[in-house]
C-alpha cells in the first residue's frame, strides 16, 4: 500500500542516503550561504550555507526518533493506566481516568509549551512532552477495550484458573486490545511530529546543532520571502513523512476494523 | 511543487462553496477600501516586534516598545538630531554658567493634553521624581548627581550638580531614560497609576485607548508647539509580535510604517518598489557576556583568544544579512566622537595570535563551555556562529543552549551563566556603554570585571565637559578594555524602517525614536 | 431525577478538575525558571525596584498561601489583573476581549472543515474503491499531513502578496466589523480547517461506509428505494453522531492549539495570550486561562455527550 511505501521511502532515505550525502549537516560554509536549490545542492543551502537536503534527511531523522520514542512512551504508560484501571476498577479507576482526562482537556500543544518552559529544551524534553500529550489518548482507549474484553469467556476463564492478574492483562488482555492502539501510534507519531514542529517554530525545542525539521523550518521562516525554499522544503518534507504515516495508519485501521474488513468488496 | 496542488485544492473547494465564494468576492473591494488608509487621516504605524506595553508613565516605562509610544505623548528638555547631536526640545535655550550649573531657558507657550500650560515647575518636579532616592523609578541612578533643582521663573530651570557630570545633557534627552516631562498638577498627589494608563504629556499625540497586546490609539496635539505638526491628525499603533509579521502586514496594505525590520529581508526589500526602506548605522551593541567568575572565563589570554578567533565581517554577512558593522569596541560608530576608528588587532580575525593566546591560557583546546542564547532567529544564529567559528579555530567545544529571554536575562543577572549573548540597544551616551558595563560597580556589569585603571579613566570621562577631550578619554579605556576582553565585541546592528512610498517626512534616528518622528511625517 | 444526578455528579468533578489543573499549572510556573518582575520592568530594572515589585504582588509570600488567596478571588469572580504581559489590566478584561475573536476564527474554521468534509467524505464513501474516492482520500490525507503554520505561511505568500485578494496581517473584531472579521478571519480560518477538514472527511467517510453496510439499510433498499434515498435518510443521518463527536474533540485544539496560526495572522487569540503569559510568567493570566480551557471543554464535552445520547437511533428503538 502507498503508505507503507512511502514510509519506507522516507526512512531508506533517512538511515541510508544521510550517509551517502557528500555534506554534513552541521558543516557552515559562508561562501554558499542562501542558495537556491541546484544540482549541487537539491534543496538549496540555508543562512549558514548548510546543504538544506542533507539537514533534513538528518533532521527528519530526529523529529521521527522524538516522536516515536515520545508516543513509544505515552503508550506504555498509558496503556498500563488504561487497562489496570478498567481492570481493577472503583477508586483508583475513577481517580486516575479523571486524571487523565484532565490532561486530555489541555489543548495538547500548550501543554507541550509548560513542560518545555519547566523543564528547558532539548530532545528529550520535546519526547516528555509529547508522551504527556498523548498519554491521556492511549490511557482513554485502553480503558475502554479492555472493558469489553474483560468480560470475555477466556479472560474469565483465564481468572477461573487463578492466573495472576498482571499476567491476564499481559496475556489475555493486552494482545487484543494492541490492534488499534498500533493504529493510535502511528497517528500519533505524524502529529507528534507536528507539535515538534511547532514547538522548534517558537524556538523552544531541540538544542543547536541538532537539527530538527521544526528547527529548520523556524530558521526558514526568518528569511522566507529571501530565500523561501528552506521553509517550503522542510515544511514539504513534514507533509511527506506525515503523509506516509498516516496512510500507513489508514491502511493499519483499515485492516485491522473488522466492521470495515467484513464486508470489502 | 506543493503550492501548486494547494492552489488546485483550493480552487477546487472555492467552486464547491460557491456561495461562500460569491460573498467573499463582493467583500473584496469593500474591504480593500476599509482598512486602507483613507484620505491619509490615519497613520497606522506597526510597533513590530514586541506586543507587551505595561505602563506610559515615562518614569517608570523601561520596556522598548513603551518608549516608542512614550516618545510621541511626550517631550523632553533636548533631543537628538540624525546626526546625534543635541538640539532643543522643549528648552529654547541652554548654557552651562558653571562646571556644575545648567540653565536652561523654556519655550513659551507649550501646553499639555489637557490644555495646561507646560513650566518650569514640571520641569523641576519631573527630574526630582525620577532622581528620587525612595521613588523606585529604573532611572533614577541616571540623575544621582544633580543636587539641586531651581525654578529661576516660569520659562527658566536651574540644574545644580554635585560635580561635574558630562553625560547630563544626553540623558536630559528624549531617550529612554525617562527625563520625558510629566505635568505636576496631575501627579503631585494624583493617582500614578491611572496616570500610567492613560498617560498625559506635551507631545505631538494624545493618548485615546489602549488594548493591551494588541494596538495603541493616539490622536493629535492641537496645541502642539511645534507649528503645523502633527500632519497627520490620527496615529494606530498595532502591537506586532513577530518581525516578520510586520513586514508581511506592510506589504499586504494593512500599515502604513513599521518600527523595524528582520535583517533576513532588507536587501529583498530594498529593490522593491512597494516599499521605502531607511536605514542608517545604530545605537547598540551585541557581545559575547562572560562571566568572569567561572571557568574557563576567568583567565584573560582564554578571553583574549577567543576575542581573535572569529571573523566579524562575516559574521555581520550572516548572522545580520549585512545589515551591520563590525564592533571595534562597546562605543557603537554612530557616536563618531567617543568611537575610534582605527581597527583593534585583538577584534580582528587572527588565528594564528589566538592560537597563541591560548597556549598562554591554563585552558586549551577542548576546552567546553556554555554560550546561552534564546529564540528561533538571529541570537540563535549568532551564538551558533561564534561557537561554530570558535570551536573550528581553536579546537574547543563551545556548545549553545538554547533558553527564554527572561530566563537567559534571570541567569544574568544572577550570575549563573559561562557565557552569553548580550547586547544593548538604544544606549545613547558612552558613559552608558562604558561606565555602566565596565566599571566595578557598573549595574550592567554581569560580568564581575574589575579593573581599576579603567574605572579611572571611567571615572574622569564623566567630569570632562569637553566633548573632544571626552571622546579621547573614551578610546583610551576602549583600548585597556581591548586588552581584558571582558566582554567580546561582536557588532552592531542598523536600525531599519519600512515604509509605503507615500509616507513622507519620517526622519529616522539611529535609536530608533519612533513616536518621536511621527509628527513630522507629512503624507501617508 | 438520574439525570440530575448524573448532572450534579458531572458538574461536581469538572470543577474539582478545573481547581486541579489551575493548581497542576499553578506549581508548574512556580517551579520554572525566571522572574515575573524581571519581565514586567524590563532590562533596566534595579534590584529595588524588583523587590518592590515582588512586594506588591506577593511573590514572596509562600506557595499554598499565593494560590489559596488567588482561589478566593477566582469564586468571587474576580479573575485578577495581569502581572507582566498588560500592565495590571483585568484579566477578565483581557480575555472577554479575546475569547469571542478565538471563538469566532474557530466557528469559522468548522464551516469550512465541515463543507469541505461533506463534500470529500460523502465522494468517498459514494465512490468508494473507484478513483474519486482513492483521490478524495489522497486529499484528506495530505491536508491533515500540513503543519497547520506553514500552510498559513503559503496562504498569506498567495492569496495576500501576490494575488492581493486578502489582508496579509491582523485581525478585525466581529464587534467591530462582522464583513472585516470575515475578510481578515478568512485565511487563518482555511490555514486551521485543512487538518480538521481531513479528519472529518475520514470519519465521515468511515461512518457512512460503516452504516451503508447496516441491516436496516439492506432491508430499506429491498423495498426498492433508490441509492440515493437510502443514503440521504438511513446512512447519512445516522453518521451524523461521530461527527458531532469529533467536532467536539477539536475544541481543545481550536482554542489553544492554533497559537502559532495566530502569530502569524496576527489574530488576538486565547491561545497567544496562555502563551505569551506563560514566557512572561504572568502567572495570574496563565492560570485564568487554564480555568476558562477547561470550562469549556469540559462543558462541551458535557454537551457532546447529551446530544448523542438524545440523537441514538438505538434509544429510539
Amino acid at each position: 500500500m502507498t503508505g507503507l511505501a512511502i514510509t519506507g521511502i522516507l526512512l531508506f532515505a533517512i538511515l541510508v542516503v544521510a550517509h551517502l550525502m557528500p555534506y554534513s549537516p552541521t558543516e557552515m560554509s559562508f561562501t554558499a550561504v542562501l542558495k537556491p536549490p541546484s544540482w549541487e545542492h537539491i534543496f538549496g543551502t540555508d543562512s549558514f550555507g548548510r546543504d538544506v537536503f542533507t539537514r533534513v534527511l538528518y533532521g527528519a531523522r530526529i523529529s521521527l526518533l522524538i516522536s516515536v520514542c515520545g508516543v513509544a512512551l505515552a503508550m506504555s504508560i498509558g496503556t498500563a493506566i488504561g487497562m489496570t484501571a478498567a481492570y481493577f476498577g472503583r477508586l483508583y479507576d475513577l481517580v486516575a481516568m479523571r486524571f487523565m482526562d484532565l490532561l486530555f482537556s489541555f489543548p495538547s500543544f500548550v501543554l507541550a509549551l509548560f513542560l518545555m518552559v519547566i523543564l528547558g529544551f532539548g530532545v528529550v524534553n520535546v519526547m516528555f512532552a509529547i508522551a504527556l500529550v498523548y498519554m491521556p489518548l492511549f490511557a482513554r482507549l485502553a480503558h475502554n477495550m479492555t472493558l469489553v474484553v474483560r468480560e470475555e469467556p477466556y479472560v474469565q476463564a483465564a481468572r477461573a484458573t487463578g492466573q495472576p492478574s498482571i499476567r491476564l492483562l499481559l496475556r489475555e488482555i493486552l494482545p487484543n486490545i494492541a490492534a488499534p492502539l498500533m493504529v493510535q501510534a502511528s497517528i500519533g507519531v505524524a502529529f507528534g511530529i507536528i507539535i515538534e514542529a511547532g514547538l522548534s517554530f517558537l524556538g523552544l525545542g531541540v538544542q543547536p546543532p541538532t537539527p530538527s525539521l521544526g528547527v529548520i523550518m523556524a530558521d526558514g521562516q526568518e528569511y522566507f520571502r529571501r530565500a523561501p525554499w528552506v521553509l517550503t522544503m522542510s515544511g514539504l518534507a513534514v507533509c511527506f513523512a506525515l503523509l506516509g504515516l498516516n496512510l500507513l495508519g489508514d491502511g493499519l485501521r483499515d485492516l485491522v476494523d473488522p466492521r470495515l474488513r467484513q464486508r470489502a468488496e | 511543487m506543493n503550492e501548486e496542488r494547494s492552489v488546485a485544492t483550493i480552487s477546487r473547494r472555492t467552486l464547491v462553496k460557491g456561495a461562500a465564494a460569491g460573498s467573499a468576492a463582493c467583500l473584496v473591494p469593500w474591504s480593500k477600501m476599509a482598512w486602507a488608509a483613507q484620505d491619509c487621516s490615519t497613520l497606522r504605524a506597526g510597533i513590530a516586534g514586541y506586543s507587551v506595553v505595561n505602563v506610559l508613565d515615562p518614569a517608570k516605562a523601561s520596556l522598548i516598545p513603551e518608549f516608542y509610544v512614550i516618545w510621541a505623548l511626550f517631550n523632553c528638555l533636548l533631543k537628538f538630531n540624525e546626526k546625534m547631536e543635541l538640539v532643543g526640545d522643549l528648552a529654547e535655550s541652554w548654557e552651562h554658567t558653571s562646571p556644575t550649573l545648567w540653565r536652561f531657558k523654556l519655550r513659551d507657550g507649550v501646553t499639555f493634553h489637557d490644555g495646561a500650560p507646560m513650566t518650569a515647575e514640571d520641569v523641576k518636579f519631573t527630574l526630582d521624581r525620577v532622581r528620587a532616592k525612595d521613588g523606585d523609578s529604573p532611572h533614577k541612578d541616571k540623575f544621582a548627581s544633580i543636587s539641586d533643582i531651581r525654578v529661576v521663573d516660569p520659562l527658566t530651570v536651574e540644574i545644580e550638580m554635585a560635580e561635574p557630570f558630562a553625560p547630563l545633557l544626553s540623558y536630559l534627552a528624549n531617550a529612554r531614560t525617562g527625563s520625558q516631562i510629566v505635568p505636576k498638577h496631575l501627579l503631585d498627589g494624583g493617582d500614578e497609576r491611572s496616570f500610567a494608563d492613560r498617560p498625559v504629556g506635551t507631545g505631538a499625540y494624545k493618548f485615546v485607548s489602549h488594548q493591551p497586546n494588541v494596538e495603541i490609539v493616539l490622536e493629535g496635539h492641537s496645541g502642539y508647539f511645534v507649528p503645523d505638526q502633527p500632519f497627520i491628525p490620527n496615529v494606530t499603533m498595532p502591537l506586532i509580535p513577530e518581525e516578520a509579521s510586520g513586514v508581511t502586514a506592510l506589504l499586504g496594505g494593512a500599515i502604513d510604517l513599521t518600527s523595524t525590520a528582520p535583517f533576513a529581508d532588507v536587501p529583498n526589500l530594498m529593490q522593491n518598489p512597494k516599499v521605502k526602506v531607511l536605514r542608517s548605522p545604530g545605537l547598540n551593541t551585541r557581545f559575547i557576556a562572560l562571566n568572569h567568575q567561572t571557568a574557563p572565563f576567568d583567565d584573560v589570554h582564554f578571553r583574549r583568544a577567543l576575542s581573535m578567533a572569529f571573523d566579524r565581517e562575516a559574521m555581520v554577512q550572516i548572522v545580520l544579512f549585512g545589515e551591520g558593522t563590525a564592533a571595534n569596541g562597546l562605543i557603537p560608530a554612530a557616536l563618531s566622537w567617543a568611537h575610534e576608528p582605527k581597527r583593534r588587532p585583538l577584534m580582528s580575525f587572527d588565528p594564528e595570535r589566538a592560537k597563541a593566546e591560548l597556549e598562554k591560557s591554563k585552558y586549551g583546546p577542548g576546552t567546553e563551555a556554555v554560550v546561552l542564547t534564546w529564540g528561533a532567529g538571529w541570537w540563535k544564529r549568532f551564538a551558533e556562529l561564534f561557537a561554530a567559528q570558535v570551536n573550528e579555530t581553536l579546537g574547543t567545544r563551545l556548545r549553545v543552549e538554547v533558553s527564554e529571554a527572561n530566563t537567559v536575562y534571570s541567569r544574568l543577572r544572577a550570575k549563573d551563566y559561562q557565557a552569553s549573548i548580550w547586547g544593548w540597544l538604544g544606549l545613547i551616551d558612552p558613559d552608558e556603554y562604558t561606565y555602566e558595563i565596565l566599571h566595578t560597580d557598573g549595574w550592567r556589569n554581569f560580568h564581575g570585571y574589575s579593573n581599576k585603571d579603567v574605572d579611572a579613566l571611567l571615572e574622569r570621562a564623566r567630569g570632562e565637559m569637553d566633548q573632544a577631550r571626552r571622546g579621547e578619554i573614551y578610546k583610551q579605556a576602549e583600548s585597556l578594555m581591548a586588552e581584558d576582553a571582558p566582554v567580546i565585541c561582536c557588532f552592531e546592528s542598523h536600525v531599519h524602517n519600512l515604509m509605503t512610498p507615500e509616507v513622507n517626512g519620517f526622519v529616522q534616528l539611529p535609536y530608533s525614536a519612533f513616536g518621536g518622528q511621527l509628527a513630522a511625517v507629512t503624507s501617508c | 431525577m438520574k439525570t440530575l444526578r448524573y448532572f450534579i455528579g458531572r458538574l461536581l468533578i469538572a470543577v474539582t478538575m478545573m481547581v486541579i489543573g489551575a493548581l497542576a499549572v499553578f506549581l508548574v510556573m512556580k517551579a520554572a525558571p525566571g522572574d515575573p518582575a524581571l519581565a514586567a520592568l524590563g532590562e533596566q530594572a534595579t534590584p529595588d525596584a524588583i523587590a518592590a515589585f515582588r512586594a506588591e504582588h506577593g511573590l514572596d509570600a509562600p506557595l499554598i498561601e499565593q494560590f489559596v488567596s488567588w482561589l478566593r478571588d477566582m469564586i468571587g469572580g474576580d479573575f485578577g489583573r495581569s502581572l507582566t504581559i498588560a500592565g495590571g489590566e483585568s484579566i477578565s478584561k483581557l480575555i472577554a476581549g479575546r475569547l469571542p475573536n478565538t471563538i469566532f476564527v474557530g466557528l469559522y474554521a468548522v464551516l469550512f472543515a465541515t463543507a469541505i468534509s461533506l463534500v470529500i467524505g460523502s465522494v468517498a464513501a459514494l465512490r468508494r474503491g473507484k478513483l474519486s474516492d482513492t483521490l478524495a482520500t489522497s486529499v484528506a490525507a495530505v491536508g491533515v499531513s500540513m503543519p497547520d503554520f506553514w500552510l498559513g505561511y503559503v496562504l498569506i505568500l498567495l492569496f495576500a502578496l501576490t494575488l492581493g485578494w486578502l489582508p496579509s496581517y491582523g485581525f478585525t473584531s466581529p464587534f467591530e466589523s462582522l464583513s472585516g472579521a470575515l475578510v481578515t478571519g478568512l485565511l487563518p480560518a482555511l490555514a486551521i480547517s485543512a487538518p480538521m477538514a481531513a479528519v472529518f472527511a475520514r470519519t465521515l467517510r468511515t461512518s457512512l461506509l460503516e452504516n451503508a453496510q447496516r441491516d436496516y439499510v439492506t432491508v430499506a433498499r429491498s423495498f426498492g428505494f433508490s441509492e440515493r434515498f437510502v443514503f440521504r435518510h438511513y446512512v447519512f443521518r445516522n453518521s451524523i453522531i461521530p461527527y458531532i463527536v469529533i467536532i467536539g474533540l477539536q475544541i481543545r485544539y481550536l482554542l489553544g492549539g492554533v497559537v502559532v496560526v495566530e502569530r502569524v495572522f496576527g489574530v488576538p487569540g486565547v491561545g497567544s495570550l496562555m502563551v505569551d503569559a506563560a514566557f512572561a510568567r504572568d502567572y495570574p493570566v496563565v492560570q485564568a486561562c487554564t480555568i476558562v480551557f477547561l470550562a469549556i471543554v469540559l462543558s462541551v464535552n458535557l454537551t457532546v455527550d447529551v446530544t448523542c445520547a438524545a440523537l441514538d437511533p438505538k434509544r429510539t428503538q
